[in-house]
């Protein structure tokens, strides 16, 4: 199945988005989580604050569903 | 014909007053949010909200005018005809949101002319363009 | 009186105060454009006249400091987050240049109302308050506001004087002269490091109210508007946009403790085993009254809240932010969020920095937990992890100086200093200024930028974490031209009196700020001349700080023992830790990369290369200018960083 991977900031150089400025295509077989999932393209899990899905917050143990976007939050200092 | 205006969801204003600028800029080329044609009320400490204020078009100040410096344009907006407005305020007076303003610099008074930049430029939703379908009077 | 106002060049208001407290004289004067060209207003300019202006033996609380407002170059001008004022002086806390900033309205107000900065100098002989309305500049009674909270003072001047004043205010702890006092400004926005609101305090200045209807003559501003507002639309769809105006920055508060990195109980370890009841998730669901944004900013990230706690009043506030969220969370061992929330409004409205402030709490605590301080010490009183009720009393006791409450009034190195008994080992500062949220042990390249920050730590300057994580978090080397190159960057901001974090956040480019500071003063430079800049001032800061505390610059440049001797005891972190040998070793890389000597002292070489010249010659007198290096210094200090998979 496939699903839509979305970052910006620092995050957006790990992820190489290739169908946007942010997006990023991945086909994945079965339900994996977003751990396993970044885990297989590479991007550290440190550099992922936020994971972000229909407006909603998940955990990395969150399994996506065929045609999702899954959004990645880089963290920043602040405050 | 369509009518248009600002509509307003307060709960989604944070009081970054872009609206204000841009209103300032694209009217009068200068940054000065105090020439501004909305306004956005704080109320601070309690309870805690921020309430933008725009024109509801609902015509009082026309009706006030003794110059006749105020007309409805077709898409609802009314427009002051700076040459016409001697700057006396009456319409101030009778403006309910109290979004009628003047400037030391100005010599008439500034009502929004609906130009909708500050819907363009607000982030959050709070101030969008409402439209209304009205049959036109034949 | 009505004060004589100049025309501004591009993005300047045009006039500059000085006010003598002491006299009550107000002189206006034509804003020093060279000074703001040089030097980038802001934090930068501030730099240039402490260093020029203050006696090297001036006592920081005393009259021959100055106190000096500035709200830069691009503050108000219609650039995104463009809302910020600096505030400088000379530190009580770390007796160098201090420079603090916030966001909220005063800055583009001091502009719109015609001036770009305020340099105060001498003691007012009764309370007093700066009264600002156009062309109107007074120095008025402030006998019926001295005393109030700043949180409370805030809209008791605004009724006296209308809603459309901006109010900058100092609460008791600034009045008693705590070291850590802040500047408090639109029911929540600080200026909290390096006790500025002490020196505001010091001069008998309990508050700022601005109002200012003019406007703001940039360069080119049909260019300035077309690229902000390609800027703003562009990112209005960025993906980190909605979580950023949902949770703010108090969402890292979970990554911090996943990662390890969170200060927990006085820095003792980096995990936090009740982080759920303080995260950013917490504050949302339980405080969250509106979300709040600084002049403008579209992409809000203040959360205005309200603290329920069962048998005490129901509080409004702005926060708690990431900092706060630690330093008054996880570092006090509180277990809720309206906890963290109710301290955060306590020590706003006291007036003092939630940083140094819960670094102070903290260590406090800690003293108690090891029998250091006592209920004797404590007027009867516990001093335990978790207890508001305990930092709730043992914050009264420091801002009114009662008992041992004074010592803990000059942070946490001057109360180890009383304490004794090894207590500065665990004393989290360095050069007097308290810790940010983030524990470097884990995390070298924060360690560093702590240890190296020109004004005592403070993660503003340079925040590596994500470079530690990237690039191991065991090893140090190559570390210190990253947090060089961003000591560069991160400060240009708050010379810019903008706020930087639309840049990390939203992929805005330094190049496109730059080119918006272009369009607003026609300066027409690029982006390896306002880094130069940048460094510039870190220099000058550097030399003042030596020039101050005489003694070579490395003896100030460590980290408390804790920071090497212990390793971290708990989490997914536990074991881990840096040695003495890569705190040494970091520390030369650093000096080497910056053209400093091995001492830690800048050479002339690179002094000369920057236009510090009179800053070499005075180092030299002291006999403090580096020595030079055998290889030269480096063409360029510092590196941009890109992430190591790109």
């Amino acid at each position: 199945m496939i699903i839509f991977l979305k970052a910006g900031g620092q995050l957006r150089t790990l992820l190489k988005p290739d169908i946007d400025h942010y997006t990023r295509r991945v086909e994945i077989d079965g339900l994996k989580t977003v751990a396993e999932i970044l885990e297989e393209i590479d991007v550290n899990p440190a550099l992922v604050a936020l994971i972000h899905v229909d407006g909603k917050l998940k955990d990395f143990s969150y399994k996506p569903s065929d045609g999702q976007t899954i959004t990645l939050q880089p963290p920043v200092s602040g405050g | 014909m369509e009518i248009k205006r600002i509509k307003v969801v307060s709960s989604k204003c944070t009081g970054c007053r872009l609206c204000m600028q841009i209103c300032a800029i694209s009217h009068h080329e200068e940054i000065n949010p105090r020439k501004t044609r909305l306004k956005i009320e704080a109320h601070f400490p309690e309870p805690g909200v921020y309430k933008p204020r725009v024109c509801t078009q609902c015509g009082k100040c026309l009706e006030v005018c003794p110059e006749n410096a105020i007309y409805r344009r077709e898409d609802g907006a009314f427009i002051v005809i700076p040459e016409k407005c001697t700057n006396c305020g009456e319409c101030i007076a009778v403006c309910k949101p109290g979004v009628i303003f003047q400037h030391r610099d100005l010599d008439y008074v500034l009502i929004c002319d609906n130009c909708f930049k500050c819907t363009e430029l607000c982030n959050t939703g709070a101030i969008t363009i409402h439209t209304r379908v009205v049959k036109e009077d034949k | 009186m009505i004060v004589q106002k100049y025309p501004g060049a591009d993005g300047l208001a045009g006039t500059t105060l000085r006010i003598n407290l002491t006299t009550g004289e107000i002189k206006s004067l034509p804003t020093d454009t060279r000074l703001m060209r040089e030097w980038f207003g802001g934090r930068g300019a501030i730099a240039k006249i402490i260093y020029d202006e203050v006696p090297r033996d001036a006592d920081p609380l005393g009259p021959k400091n100055l106190f000096i407002m500035s709200a830069g170059v691009m503050s108000g001008c219609f650039i995104p987050a463009g809302a910020k004022i600096g505030f400088g002086s000379v530190s009580p806390l770390t007796n160098g240049h201090g420079d603090s900033n916030m966001g909220g309205h005063l800055g583009p107000t001091l502009k719109f109302a015609g001036y770009d900065m305020v340099i105060m100098s001498g003691i007012a002989p009764k309370p007093s308050y700066l009264f600002i309305d156009d062309d109107v500049v007074e120095l008025r009674d402030a006998s019926q506001y001295w005393g109030m909270g700043s949180l409370e003072c805030e809209p008791a001047l605004k009724k006296d004087l209308g809603e459309d004043f901006e109010i900058a205010t100092i609460g008791p702890a600034a009045e008693n002269g705590i070291l850590f006092s802040c500047i408090t400004h639109d029911f929540g926005r600080q200026a909290g490091r390096t006790g500025q609101g002490a020196v505001m305090g010091s001069k008998k200045l309990k508050a700022i109210a601005v109002r200012g209807t003019g406007g703001i003559k940039v360069h080119d501003l049909a260019g300035l508007t077309e690229h902000v507002t390609a800027i703003i639309k562009r990112t209005q769809t960025h993906p980190n946009m909605e979580p950023w105006q949902k949770y703010g920055t108090a969402f890292f508060i979970d990554w911090s403790n996943k990662n390890a990195v969170i200060p927990t109980r006085n820095f003792q370890t980096t995990h936090y085993e009740n982080i759920d009841g303080i995260n950013g998730e917490a504050l949302v669901e339980k405080c969250l009254i509106t979300h709040k944004a600084c002049f403008g900013c579209w992409m809000n990230c203040g959360k205005y809240t309200k603290a329920v706690i069962p048998g005490k009043k129901t509080v409004y506030l702005e926060g708690p932010e990431y900092e706060t969220g630690a330093l008054c969370g996880s570092n006090l061992g509180m277990t809720d969020i309206n906890q963290v929330a109710y301290l955060n409004w306590l020590l706003d409205n006291v007036g003092m920095d939630t940083m140094s402030g819960g670094g102070v709490i903290a260590f406090g605590m800690e003293c108690f937990q090891r029998g250091l301080i006592t209920t004797d010490d404590l007027e009867g009183h516990t001093l335990n992890w978790g207890s508001v009720e305990d930092a709730e009393h043992f914050v009264d006791m420091i801002v009114n100086r009662r008992g041992i409450g004074d010592w803990f009034a000059g942070g946490t190195k001057r109360a180890a200093e009383k304490i004794g008994r090894d207590s500065i080992k665990f004393a989290m500062q360095v050069k007097g200024q308290e810790m940010s949220g983030y524990d470097g042990r884990h995390a070298p390249g924060m360690l560093l930028a702590y240890m190296t920050c020109d004004i005592g730590a403070h993660h503003n300057r340079a925040w590596t974490i994500t470079v530690d994580m990237a690039e191991g978090r065991d090893t140090v080397e190559g570390r210190a031209k990253v947090v060089v190159y961003l000591q560069h960057i991160r400060p240009l901001f708050d010379c810019w009196c903008i706020c930087r974090l639309f840049w990390g956040e939203l992929d805005i480019e330094p190049e496109e700020i730059v080119e918006s500071l272009n369009h607003i003063t026609g300066w027409n430079i690029d982006t390896a001349e306002a880094l130069k800049t940048s460094e510039k001032v870190w220099n000058l800061v550097r030399c003042h700080y030596l020039e101050r505390n005489r003694a070579n610059g490395r003896t100030f440049d460590y980290p408390p023992a804790r920071s090497w001797e212990d390793k971290i005891p708990t989490g997914p972190s536990a074991g881990k830790g840096v040695s003495k040998e890569q705190v040494e070793t970091m520390l030369d890389e650093y000096y080497a990369c910056r053209g400093w000597d091995n001492d830690g002292n800048p050479s002339r070489e690179v002094l000369h290369d920057l236009k510090l010249d009179f800053a070499a010659d005075n180092l030299e007198k002291i006999g403090l200018l580096g020595k030079p290096l055998p290889d030269g210094i480096p063409a360029v200090r510092g590196e941009r960083y890109k992430p190591k998979a790109f």
